[in-house]
């Protein structure tokens, strides 16, 4: 297949020389991408390398079914929702569309949870209270007042936690993959190189320890929000959790994502956003236009004062 | 005959075109490859199987498409077939018994029904039938939570909670649409699981009814009947008499399931004008469910009576006061 490769530096950082499969020209492969093109021949070739515990080959793909032309659609809309943010950038047109496969990890294990927690059992009471009537009499009257028992709770639960997804990207930070997601598990592909050739292709770039971190810190939230779920009663408070996770495994797997940025003003960097590649969901965070923002809270402020006026003179 | 793999953290058996397990979720091995292994960095362009050029994937057809002779590449997806019955329940009640059966549950449905029920009900038809369900087995960890009356304060509420394991052996859950859910619930304690064949009778006329449903859908709805079974039972380990907001966790292990052609008689019988419909289960003719029609004369007779009682009673106590 390929010669054998050579570690370079063009100047606009290191890459790996590689024989074309198609032509027998040069491609050069940016460290920390799977995928590149040929220059010469434009064949989409797919880096093969050999097995490294270090660097896991992915065992899933999602593959795209959001086209280009309807990821710029989204986005679009997306762009022009945001009240508080710049005209310009409402008006903005986003480029540099770009459809990758993100690295990211697909984390399921057995989750165990000991709780305590105060449990709110409503009642109601009837009680007596003295108040004036129209004639300006003192009368008694009674009404029915909800009145919430606190019971302290403990309990231990279990339940298998699947389907936390993070990220194995330094580039696109788990806060802004979490924005894009849910991803349809159902859709899974076994990984093949097929699936991923002629698209930009990332290796991981953060090590699994670090994902599994990030891993852990999804999974106490998803257990937090599903004991709430769990509680008894007509409300709770103090809800606390000890927690624990057996059979753990992280896989790694291709996200399909576009990735756009819309440049609104020359002396701002470009906003990037990102489209989840299976259902269309556009994540980002709008800038903020702090003469709208000023002028809100001026008028907010205006209004208050003048409700505030009018109910004195009456 | 094949090994059945189970996965390493459920212990549940694996399908055979499954990349995770369908209870837990952990992925499934990945079959080996006849392909040798890279022992170099090499830069592979994807080729077409037809016509040799380079295949990228394309979203339109979401599948790699060869851009010279537009030939599609299939990707490895999951196997989601259509769910097609494993074996087939033996029916052991002919027909006449059937018939008998009918008439012996038309006479013991109480005194509000018609005295003559029995002997003037006439069958119009009788078909046999397998309906469609799946048999599962599993041990679950149950963690459950609730209110209750026992050990309550101020309120009329106090909460619970507790953890108890559960093994299931051979529940039943429908995916008959001839059936409704209330009559294979009350047929099936009757049916004897070890007693079947993996194909039909062949000498029976009995209507064979397909699941209609793929391998992930009937898997969700078995997960809602084992989470709903869970629940039934830890109902019973609630205190008190009277429980609300029953929460339960479950963590199933060990789960098999059986997809099975389950034998009844699906009767049309004629009282007078009406036609009602009766279930005769098709192995043990004690189970029977169905509609029946009530006797209106009995029913304004009893209230009649009922108001004459009160009537007299209200009588005497004034007479006596």
């Amino acid at each position: 297949m390929g010669a054998s490769a050579a570690a370079i530096d063009s100047g606009q950082g290191a890459s790996l020389s590689l024989r074309c499969d198609g032509c027998g020209a040069q491609i050069h492969v940016a460290v920390g991408l799977r995928t590149a093109k040929c220059p010469y021949c434009a064949s989409p070739a797919v880096l093969e390398r050999p097995a490294d515990p270090s660097r896991p080959d992915p065992t899933f793909v999602l593959g795209f079914v959001v086209t280009k032309e309807r990821a710029l659609e989204q986005a679009r809309a997306w762009i022009r929702r945001p009240l508080f943010a710049p005209g310009a950038f409402r008006r903005a047109v986003p480029s540099d569309v770009r459809g990758l496969y993100l690295p990211a990890y697909l984390y399921t294990a057995v989750a165990n949870a000991d709780y305590d927690a105060q449990i709110g059992e409503n009642y109601t009471v009837v009680e007596t209270y003295t108040t004036t009537d129209s004639k300006g009499n003192v009368v008694t009257r009674t009404r029915t007042k909800t009145v919430t028992e606190w019971r302290p709770l403990s309990g231990s639960w279990a339940a298998y936690v699947d389907d936390i997804v993070v990220t194995a990207s330094a580039g696109l930070p788990n806060a802004e993959l979490e924005q894009v997601e849910p991803f349809d598990m159902r859709a899974l592909q076994r990984f093949s190189p097929t699936a991923i050739s002629g698209w930009i292709a990332e290796d991981p770039s953060l090590t699994k320890e670090q994902c599994l971190t990030l891993a852990r810190t999804e999974t106490e939230a998803a257990i937090g929000k599903r004991l709430a779920g769990h509680m008894p009663g007509d409300s709770h408070r103090a809800l606390e959790y000890r927690w624990k996770t057996q059979h753990e495994d992280l896989e790694l797997i291709m996200l399909p994502v576009w990735v756009l940025a819309v440049k609104y003003a020359a002396d701002q960097p470009p906003v990037r956003l990102v489209v989840n590649g299976q259902t269309g969901l556009v994540g980002g965070r709008a800038p903020l236009s702090w003469i709208k923002v000023g002028v809100s809270i001026a008028l907010a402020l205006a209004a208050i004062i003048a409700a505030v006026l009018f109910a004195g003179s009456k | 005959m094949t090994d059945v793999l189970s996965c390493t953290r459920c212990a549940s058996p694996l399908e055979r075109g499954d990349f995770r397990c369908a209870i837990c979720s952990l992925p499934t091995p990945v079959p080996a490859t006849d392909a040798t292994a890279t022992t170099e960095v090499a830069a592979a362009v994807m080729r077409c199987q037809g016509c040799g050029a380079a295949v990228a994937y394309d979203v339109k057809v979401a599948a790699p498409k060869c851009a010279f002779c537009g030939a599609v590449t299939a990707l490895e997806t999951p196997d989601d077939p259509l769910e097609q019955a494993e074996a087939y329940l033996a029916f052991r009640v002919d027909p006449e018994q059937a018939k008998a059966a009918l008439r012996q549950w038309l006479s013991g449905l109480g005194w509000f029904r018609p005295p003559d029920l029995r002997s003037a009900a006439i069958v119009d038809k009788l078909e046999p039938l397998w309906w469609a369900g799946w048999a599962f087995d599993a041990g679950v960890t149950v963690s459950w939570a609730a209110d209750s009356n026992a050990g309550a304060g101020r309120s009329a509420w106090a909460p619970h909670a507790g953890t108890f394991a559960l093994e299931l052996s051979n529940v039943l859950v429908s995916a008959s649409r001839g059936l409704t859910e209330a009559e294979c619930e009350a047929l099936a304690p009757g049916y004897n699981l070890a007693d079947v064949s993996e194909a039909p009778e062949p000498d029976s006329r009995a209507r064979v009814e397909q699941f209609e449903v793929q391998r992930s859908a009937a898997r969700a709805t078995i997960a809602r009947a084992l989470t709903n079974v869970a629940a039934r039972d830890a109902a019973k380990h609630v205190p008190g008499s009277n429980i609300r907001k029953l929460s339960v966790a479950v963590v199933p292990e060990r789960m098999s399931t059986r997809r099975l052609g389950f034998p009844a008689y699906v009767l049309a019988y004629r009282y007078g004008d009406a036609v009602y419909r009766a279930i005769v289960h098709g192995q043990n003719p004690q189970f029977v469910v169905g509609k029946a029609p009530w006797s209106w004369a009995r029913i304004v007779m009893i209230v009649v009576a009922a108001i004459a009682a009160i009537g007299l009673v209200a009588a005497i106590v004034a007479f006596a006061s």
